[in-house]
């Protein structure tokens, strides 16, 4: 299930766009360009929106809600339409923080996101990974 | 300072061969017209130098130190002296490019200086550049040579002023600039206004979501570290699409935007990645504040090195 932005949408309220999931109590966190959601499968988080250094922090406590020892995470990014180098940097302190032994699993990166994680030298940490199977 | 390739050959390839005598590692950054006359010049010898693409690794200045110094770390160590040719100023280099690639050159003394044992020669084409080029080989270079004997040059600035924060003016747009004023919430407008002025200047997908996200690493620095506020302004003429954020801010650390940053969180990144992301950044403290460009270009084949202008131009004949 795709979700598709223009670049220079602008809303009030991103959880307007997920009338089903705010209704479900799924909604984890919004403002007013990010909507983070948790999905169920796999049991997870989903990202839609921009991350940038105004809502970063949002990141690290979003997650945390999802954060399960007896399984990796999944963190849907496919909605992702922009992340900065703070937000990278917040998805890479929290697969860092995981508990032992547990993995971050970014679904649905866009391009993009994998040159600046290349480009800034995060690509080769263990605990975060890019997946390749396909979300939902 | 060479005239003509059997000059540059003369200069360079007893370098070369006094480095593989002594075990020095050996890079050669230059163009592939002239790696190839080195390797017929160092026969077998070639296959124990490492040669690099200058139009590949200096396509933007700003990429060649960290360049060396990844050579610096993989082949140094131990005291050893390593050896490297880098002639990152060539004819076609645009007049943005080219005060860039000076400033990188002043910064070499800079980079290196306190370092492993680093003998680095850069051959300048008298014949091919302007006398102006040359005087400023002259300013921010310790030594000169001509050919065989190396003399001090006595116009060098010295290493402090080779680090100092580089204020030289800049030129104002070329033409009409859209200008945005930002502060803190501003910046998803600010990328709006990036992403649209770069699709309507034709830069595909990548290369749009490449200079939004440098625009928006350097308004955010400006935002944390330069004041809280800054002006964009965004123009675009026949050769590029350019993006100019100023602050208030005192910008200071004249390499940070060539140190590879370490891996781990902490850090400034924003300066390195919109090196590795965009085709020329140019950044200027003064007084008043500090200004960076960002500059796509939008003709790639009017900034290529022309590889055959070297064997027409710097050939001299006696």
């Amino acid at each position: 299930m795709g979700v598709s932005f223009r670049v220079d949408v602008s809303v009030q309220d991103m959880a307007g766009q997920f009338p089903s999931a705010k209704s479900a109590g799924a909604e984890v966190y919004t403002d007013k360009q990010l909507l983070v959601l948790r999905s169920r499968d796999p049991v997870g988080i989903k990202f839609a929106g921009e991350i940038d250094a105004s809502n970063s922090h949002a990141v690290s406590t979003s997650i945390a809600a999802a954060i399960t020892p007896e399984a990796d995470l999944h963190v849907d990014v496919t909605a992702l339409i922009f992340c900065d180098i703070s937000g990278i940097r917040a998805f890479v302190a929290t697969a860092e923080a995981l508990p032992e032994g547990r993995r971050m699993l970014l679904h649905g990166m866009p391009p993009q996101l994998e040159t600046v994680i290349r480009v800034v030298g995060w690509n080769e940490l263990p605990t975060l990974v890019v997946c390749e199977c396909g979300s939902d | 300072m060479y005239a003509g390739i059997d000059d540059f050959l003369a200069g360079t390839v007893p370098f070369v061969k006094g480095g593989l005598e002594a075990g020095e590692p050996v890079l050669v950054v230059e163009s592939t017209s002239k790696i190839s006359m080195l390797r017929a010049e160092l026969g077998r010898d070639a296959e124990l130098v490492h040669f690099a693409d200058m139009a590949g690794v200096g396509a933007n200045p700003a990429r060649i130190i960290p360049a060396w110094r990844d050579f610096v770390n993989q082949h140094g160590g131990g005291g050893r002296r390593l050896r490297g040719i880098g002639e990152p100023i060539w004819k076609t280099r645009g007049p943005f490019e080219l005060i860039e690639c000076q400033r990188h050159e002043s910064l070499l003394n800079t980079a290196f200086a306190g370092g492993d044992p680093w003998w680095l020669l850069c051959p300048y084409d008298t014949v091919a550049l302007d006398p102006d080029v040359i005087d400023e080989a002259r300013r921010s270079h310790p030594y000169v040579t001509d050919g065989a004997t190396f003399r001090q040059s006595n116009d060098y600035r010295g290493l402090d002023a080779s680090g100092a924060p580089f204020d030289v003016p800049l030129p104002e747009p070329s033409s009409i600039a859209q200008e945005l004023a930002f502060q803190n919430g501003d910046l998803v407008a600010l990328r709006g206004l990036v992403y649209r002025r770069a699709s309507a200047a034709g830069l595909d997908a990548s290369k749009s979501a490449d200079l939004v996200l440098a625009v928006n690493e350097i308004a955010t620095n400006s935002l944390q570290h330069g004041g809280g506020k800054g002006t964009l302004r965004v123009w675009e003429d026949m050769s590029a699409l350019t993006c100019e954020v100023r602050d208030s801010g005192q910008f200071n650390s004249p390499l940070v935007d060539r140190e590879r940053p370490a891996a781990g969180a902490a850090g400034p990144r924003g300066l390195w990645l919109a090196n590795q992301l965009c085709d020329l950044v140019q950044i200027r403290t003064f007084a008043t504040g500090t200004a960076v460009r960002l500059h796509m270009w939008l003709k790639p084949a009017a900034h290529e090195h022309n590889h055959n202008s070297d064997t027409i131009d710097s050939i001299t004949l006696a």
